[in-house]
């Protein structure tokens, strides 16, 4: 009896992260899944006019909102939102392998979130800071919002003064490893 | 006195000077009272929901608030040109400028709020001080306004922990906790200093500081005919750099006896200042249930609908009615409060980074609906987060008869609601519905930032976020390799993937 056999498409691999947390996802079938070696039945529904995905899970109803940003996938679920990376097999490999090699050249921009203007930089060009040091308090929707070291480093260049405005994403500040200097 | 100026008049017309989630409570208060509305609108909102839903709308500036929202003349302008004869200032922007409200009374435009005079009084610190002093109303032990020398001198009696204030001060400028008389003079030159940027007055004052307080305010409503009331009071002791987060009433520590009392003083601060329209008087509330004044805000209320659940009055529509001049429908004993109202502000900001604020276009907005749940917004899908204004999206109003009632419909609100497009905190609302402390309504005003941490919190639905992505991902590339290949394309793979679901209806 290999009658399921016939609606089988290419068994699809993926690697999906969350939160540090890594995910193997099978997916070689349309109403079933395999999740880190666990079967699953789904019903997966899009509901583009919704903005709406629905999936039962094992007939657990789970409903989502999921936008693509960049190269991962928001999805909101329960008020919470998580940010997904999805790769395929392939994806996943090459990524590593350049990962390994951005990763020497630890290379931080800080950039603006929003626009806004700069209250203070409390840090100065060549100074050691720890991850979560605060490096630039950008004012902006009426608050005082402080801009901390994404990691440990040296302040390589700061690019705005106290007093100047600046534009989303413009790049504020960059922080090197201790040893690229 | 100040009430002169004011003398009832019928008004059918009335501006409203402000935006978002305020301007559209006041409009639906008036075209409920038949009055019709005339919106005012900076850049940033011409597709804004008030603009759209006014009888009349203007333009009136640049986007940033000072070039349109604070702009009294244009307003005044605006108001002669379309024939308002009313205008209601909201909350922020113009609503505690004495000066805007003089200038409706000069040009015989009904303010909807108290006669200037009140606001000039209360909108001084060490002025409001000694004005409840005089009324009976119990303050902070502190000292008054004076030199450097004078406070170090005062504030051996004063006692520490001191904070140091400033007299123009609002929103925690100004303001710094002093443990140890040698810091004392460093922290009165930083708060000057500090109070001179943001207020352009460098007057400071005194008080002591009271641990472990509970910010406890009391509603009122007074009409121009000497009739004041209070419709109890609002707990809002979880803040955020002295923002309110969550508001609840009643008060877990306020029962009856102490609501009579906050509400009597709360009523004679009011009429010690001639008060008229909706007001709050701010109380400290300490361990031993001693209450202190801290100040009286002459305006409505970001968290008024609270207030409405439990007491079934309409406070907008009050302050419209009392601007007309009609006379309060309720008495004191008309007021009872019923069950428990909880409010949470939903806020573009990212409580897992430091609560950043988040711009950006709002893609989906889904409300939570059902028994019990109101939401207050400006806010639709295609909204725009700008960094003109403030970073509040909604408020969401939950009521039940009881207070765990309220936090089991806050919850399922919570999960219900849908945002995308920018960083909200309702994981930060949710995280709290969870909270043992707050549950068992053990906080006080510092509770938020010194004891609370997001980092506590795991988010529960790891795995199924992981496997919805990658259905979606793989639903997306299945389709995108039947037509072209990943690179031949010049969009992205979300636009193109929604073109051709449209295609194919």
């Amino acid at each position: 009896m290999k009658v399921r056999r016939t609606c089988l498409k290419t068994p699809m691999k993926y690697i999906t992260t969350v939160n540090d947390e890594e995910f193997i996802i099978e997916i070689e079938h349309n109403n079933q899944i395999v999740v880190n070696g666990v079967r699953y039945d789904i019903d997966f529904q899009h509901l583009p006019e919704a903005d709406a995905l629905s999936l039962l899970l094992n007939h657990r109803s789970l409903e989502a909102v999921v936008e693509e940003r960049d190269d991962v996938w928001d999805v909101l679920t329960k008020g919470e939102v998580y940010t997904v990376k999805v790769q395929d097999e392939r994806a996943y490999r090459l990524a590593k392998a350049r990962g390994v090699a951005s990763e020497v050249t630890g290379e931080a921009q800080m950039k603006s979130p929003m626009p806004g203007l700069i209250v203070a930089v409390p840090v100065s060009e060549g100074q050691h800071v720890e991850k979560g040091d605060k490096i630039i308090i950008l004012e902006s929707m009426k608050m005082e919002n402080e801009l901390r070291a994404p990691k440990a480093g040296i302040v390589a260049r700061i690019n705005v003064a106290q007093g100047a405005s600046v534009e989303k994403d413009q790049v504020l500040a960059v922080i090197v490893d201790e040893e690229e200097r | 006195m100040a009430t002169d100026s004011l003398l009832p008049k019928r008004f059918n017309k009335l501006l409203i000077a402000n935006r978002g989630e305020i301007a559209m409570r006041i409009l639906r208060a008036c075209h409920e009272l038949g009055i019709s509305t005339v919106a005012v609108f900076s850049d940033a909102d011409r597709h804004a929901l008030h603009v759209r839903y006014a009888t009349e709308a203007y333009h009136i500036g640049p986007s940033p608030a000072r070039d349109s929202y604070l702009r009294m003349d244009k307003i005044i302008e605006i108001a002669k040109l379309s024939g308002a004869e009313a205008i209601h200032p909201g909350y922020g922007f113009l609503s505690e400028r004495a000066e805007f409200a003089q200038m409706c009374v000069d040009n015989g435009i009904v303010f909807v709020g108290p006669p200037p005079e009140a606001i000039r009084i209360m909108g001084d610190k060490q002025t409001a001080r000694d004005t409840a002093v005089a009324a009976g109303v119990p303050i902070v032990p502190g000292a008054s306004a004076g030199t450097d020398e004078e406070l170090i001198e005062a504030a051996k009696n004063v006692g520490f922990p001191l904070l140091v204030k400033a007299s123009a001060g609002g929103g925690g400028k100004g303001m710094r906790p002093v443990h140890k008389s040698v810091d004392l003079p460093d922290a009165l030159a930083a708060a000057r200093r500090e109070a001179k940027a943001a207020f352009g007055d460098d007057t400071v004052y005194l008080e002591r500081l009271i641990e472990n307080g509970r910010h406890i305010e009391i509603q009122v409503l007074a009409d121009m005919h000497g009739n004041v009331i209070h419709l109890g009071e609002r707990e809002c002791s979880l803040q955020r750099r002295h923002q309110k987060v969550i508001e609840e009433s009643p008060s877990f520590v306020v029962d009856e006896e102490l609501r009579q009392r906050m509400g009597e003083i709360a009523v004679a601060a009011a009429k010690a200042v001639d008060y008229v329209s909706a007001g709050t008087i701010e109380f400290l509330l300490d361990r031993d249930k001693n209450f202190y004044f801290l100040e009286m805000n002459t305006r409505v209320q970001v968290e008024h609908p609270i207030t409405e659940l439990v007491t079934g009055v309409d406070i907008v529509q009050e302050q419209l009615r009392i601007a007309r001049g009609r006379r309060l429908r309720f008495k004191q004993e008309d007021i009872k409060m019923k069950g428990w109202a909880i409010e949470c502000r939903i806020n573009a900001e990212d409580p897992y980074n430091n609560y950043l604020p988040s711009t950006g276009m709002i893609t989906v907005s889904r409300l939570p609906t059902g028994p019990g749940v109101r939401v207050d917004t400006g806010v639709f899908p295609g909204y725009e987060i700008t960094p003109y204004y403030d970073s509040m999206i909604s408020k969401l109003i939950c009521y039940g008869e009881t207070r765990g009632e309220a936090i089991l419909r806050m919850r399922r609100a919570l999960e219900e609601y849908r945002i995308m497009g920018v960083k909200t905190n309702i994981p930060f609302h949710q995280h709290m519905m969870d909270s043992h402390r707050f549950l068992t309504g053990q906080f006080d005003t510092h509770f938020v930032e010194e004891r609370f941490k997001m980092s506590d919190r795991e988010a529960p639905l790891v795995m199924e976020a992981a496997i919805l992505a990658t259905l979606m991902a793989h639903q997306q590339g299945q389709h995108a390799s039947q037509i072209v290949a990943p690179g031949d394309r010049d969009t992205s793979n979300w636009k193109w993937y929604s073109r051709w679901e449209r295609l194919r209806k």
